[in-house]
């Protein structure tokens, strides 16, 4: 299906009761044709079986990748910048496997934190600032941050620094042990799996 | 004075018909996430792109829409010991206007609404027409940070001097303070985006200069569309090696 062909804008790719346009395209409604709004490979994807419309969609590909974007869903990975009564502020730095090019703030409330018990949470035993957690995205937030949870059992704390300096190691879903001095501190902590 | 010599060669010994070398490479900053530069003979611009992204003044956020900025520079150095332009900021701004308006025209700006797209362009050298080559670099500024544009626009400049029509003036020709029509194309559509002129022209021979700069614009427009494919299959070429 590889097609060999490079489109740039503006270019004609083809016509709309042959295709459905896709990304990288768009479609003049006046004359029925799909022309190209990006520069990349023009590709064909098969409609699917059970489509109604059985019309290939037609696509250009970018060469260059974005930045990625966090969306509700989901799991990002971020470090803890600010903890206070009822919220942890923290900056998000991957989506699922990539890491962000530009800020994302984001906000863990009290009520986000763990799955039971939702109204006892006590912030500052389960975050510390520089902390590194993972969360997963529940909304697209305020206009300053992020909504973020990790009331699930894989998501929390999965990489601490203790007082000493040093990082913890998980001994418990709510406890960390440093190395050096054995002492324990208290965090909501991560299966990783 | 006397700008086309007897034999019909111009200053700096081109025909009357003929325009200066193009060059252009893409990914010239490597903080933008689209830049190019481009040179038309000795005019030499330099554009970078950094969007969409969020926008930094809250109240200047468009709900259906992306909002495309523009900032037109000139280097110091970029008019060597020519005399300096003493219009100074003014005719940067009028410049900024024209571009951000001739690109958010082909810019699809609904479909990145609540976002911003910066543009940024400077002179590193100036010999005439340098508003026509700020708009191609912009172009393939856009395209390399992969901006979805429903054509590219291309700009050129023709004028008239000696009852010539002149394609591509450089400095001295510009200088002659005769008329400079610079028309911007959406190649594809067969559409303008762009027409200024300064000074005074016949409506007839003014189509024709207003043509000679069309058909400048498609020149540039292939131009533009081969480093743009070249480009874009150097990348690919990359991709395949590393995986």
């Amino acid at each position: 299906m590889a097609t060999e062909e490079y489109m740039t804008p503006g270019e004609i790719v083809g016509k709309s009761y042959d295709y459905i346009a896709g990304p990288g395209t768009y479609l003049n409604p006046s004359n029925n044709t799909i022309y190209a709004c990006a520069v990349g490979l023009k590709r064909l994807i098969p409609a699917s079986p059970n489509a109604g419309d059985n019309r290939p969609t037609v696509e250009v590909v970018k060469e260059k990748e974005h930045g990625a974007v966090p969306e509700p869903g989901a799991i990002v990975t971020a470090r803890v910048t600010k903890v206070m009564v009822r919220l942890a502020s923290v900056n998000i730095i991957c989506v699922g496997m990539r890491a962000v090019k530009e800020k994302f703030t984001g906000t863990v409330r009290q009520q986000d934190v763990r799955a039971t018990e939702i109204d006892k949470v006590d912030m500052y035993t389960s975050f510390r600032p520089g902390d590194i957690i993972r969360a997963e995205v529940l909304s697209l937030g305020d206009a300053r941050a992020y909504y973020l949870s990790t009331a699930k059992n894989e998501l929390g704390v999965v990489s601490a620094e203790s007082i000493a300096g040093a990082t913890m190691i998980p001994i418990s879903w709510t406890e960390m042990q440093c190395p050096l001095t054995n002492q324990i501190e208290r965090r909501k902590v991560a299966r990783v799996i | 004075m006397e700008y086309i010599s007897p034999e019909g060669l111009r200053l700096d010994g081109r025909r009357p018909l003929e325009m200066r070398q193009l060059h252009a490479q893409l990914g010239v900053v490597d903080k933008a996430d689209g830049s190019a530069i481009f040179e038309m003979g000795n005019t030499k611009v330099i554009a970078a792109v950094y969007g969409p992204h969020e926008v930094q003044n809250k109240n200047q956020q468009l709900p259906d829409q992306a909002l495309v900025r523009c900032e037109y520079s000139m280097a110091n150095f970029s008019t060597g010991d020519r005399p300096r332009r003493s219009k100074g900021d003014r005719r940067a701004t009028e410049i900024s206007l024209v571009i951000r308006q001739t690109m958010e025209a082909t810019i699809l700006t609904h479909l990145m609404p609540r976002t911003q797209i910066d543009i940024f362009v400077q002179v590193l050298q100036a010999d005439g027409g340098t508003r026509s080559a700020c708009i191609n670099a912009a172009t393939l500024a856009l395209a390399d940070a992969g901006i979805p544009m429903c054509d590219l626009v291309t700009s050129c400049a023709a004028g008239y001097l000696n009852s010539t029509p002149l394609l591509d003036m450089n400095y001295m020709e510009d200088s002659a303070g005769g008329p400079d029509v610079a028309v911007g194309l959406m190649t594809k559509m067969d559409k303008l985006s762009l027409l200024q002129m300064d000074s005074k022209l016949p409506m007839d021979i003014f189509e024709t200069v207003m043509q000679l700069a069309i058909e400048g614009c498609k020149a540039i427009v292939r131009y533009i569309q081969d480093v743009l494919l070249e480009n874009t299959k150097q990348l690919e070429y990359q991709k395949g090696l590393r995986s």
